[in-house]
């Protein structure tokens, strides 16, 4: 059973997923799509994936919102004469079709916290992490051991993208400095 | 200098507004999200969090200052050489971590080499990665990123276009 705080969260985070695909204007759109994303924040918070729950909020609802308020400030704002988009018929039926495919599958799910969630019950990978993780790395937080011990080379690669992508920006707009010499 | 004068970095600061209520709140909150996003990097491997939740929030503190006191000072204040020492040092500092157990006749990355041969604890090396590694790289692209947007592509005149694509 959900409690009135999840019933509440999960309210908010459809409506403002709904708004940020109807509404018009882009300026409403990018700040209803923060507070979706403090919302979302807020759920993997309380899912228990604190980790998870800091990124989307930093991320997410933060260093996002601020880069596309940017860029909107480099394009133009029509005035518009309707508040929210029309939706398409078509892309609608597709939707349904798809949140139908996608629904069916919901009484598959184990509950949330569940020990025999196959994510959990999981001798292999899991179950190794959480029993050995300590011994290995000698480090409390299991999910520091496995991103920069057990997984360290995919690590590396991925931090390497996200250097690649600040290289790759400077290129794409003809620069070469970020801020000034 | 000044975004008045529409030079090669753009007129970002033009629409900048001055608002004492954003002013205020972001001189209170920003000491505390900067130790917070510190105290993330620092503490990764016992609590919650960790090197790319802590560089993203002190990247976020950097871009709520110019978000509040204007683009233009925040740019001047930033130089170049910190963003790029931050993102191709984390980079380097990551790559030296991992290659030195290889010198030390190992894997790439394998801490338990720094304990055989150097005597320094495998957790060190995991903490040097995250702590000198990542947050660096995350902090220093996401400024990075926000700079580069706010300023916007720099002009190439037609004739120099036609040139190097030839």
């Amino acid at each position: 059973m959900i409690s009135a705080f999840e019933a509440v969260l999960f309210a908010f985070v459809l409506t403002t997923a709904v708004a940020t695909a109807l509404l018009r204007d882009i300026l409403a759109v990018i700040v209803v799509f923060a507070a979706y994303s403090l919302g979302m924040a807020l759920f993997y918070a309380f899912l228990l994936a604190p980790d998870v729950a800091m990124t989307e909020a930093a991320i997410g609802a933060g260093v996002t919102t601020l880069l596309l308020l940017l860029a909107l400030v480099k394009t133009s704002r029509p005035d518009l004469e309707t508040r929210f988009e029309r939706p398409n018929v078509s892309a609608l039926v597709v939707f349904g079709a798809l949140f139908l495919v996608l629904a069916s599958t919901l009484s598959e799910f184990p509950a949330v916290g569940s020990a025999e969630a196959p994510i959990w019950d999981n001798p292999a990978v899991t179950q190794y992490y959480i029993e050995n993780a300590y011994a290995d790395t000698h480090v409390e937080n299991a999910v520091t051991a496995v991103l920069a011990g057990y997984r360290g080379f995919d690590t590396f690669g991925e931090a390497v993208v996200v250097f690649a992508a600040g290289i790759a920006t400077l290129t794409v707009l003809h620069r070469e400095v970020f801020t000034r010499e | 200098m000044s975004s008045a004068d529409g030079g090669p970095l753009g007129d970002a600061g033009s629409t900048y507004i001055e608002s004492q209520i954003i002013m205020v709140t972001v001189r209170v909150i920003a000491p505390f999200a900067f130790t917070y996003g510190l105290f993330l990097m620092f503490h990764g491997s016992g609590s919650p969090g960790g090197s790319f939740q802590g560089g993203a929030i002190i990247g976020a503190t950097v871009l709520m200052i110019a978000f509040a006191f204007g683009i233009e000072p925040t740019r001047d204040w930033i130089r170049n050489r910190t963003v790029v020492a931050l993102a191709a040092g984390g980079v380097t500092a990551f790559a030296l971590v991992g290659l030195v157990p290889i010198l030390l006749g190992g894997n790439f990355l394998e801490y338990e080499r720094y304990k055989t041969e150097l005597g320094i604890e495998a957790k060190y090396g995991l903490e040097a990665i995250e702590i000198a590694g990542v947050a660096p790289i995350v902090a220093g692209v996401i400024v990075g990123l926000f700079f580069l947007l706010a300023a916007g592509a720099m002009q190439v005149s037609v004739s120099e276009e036609v040139s190097s694509d030839e």
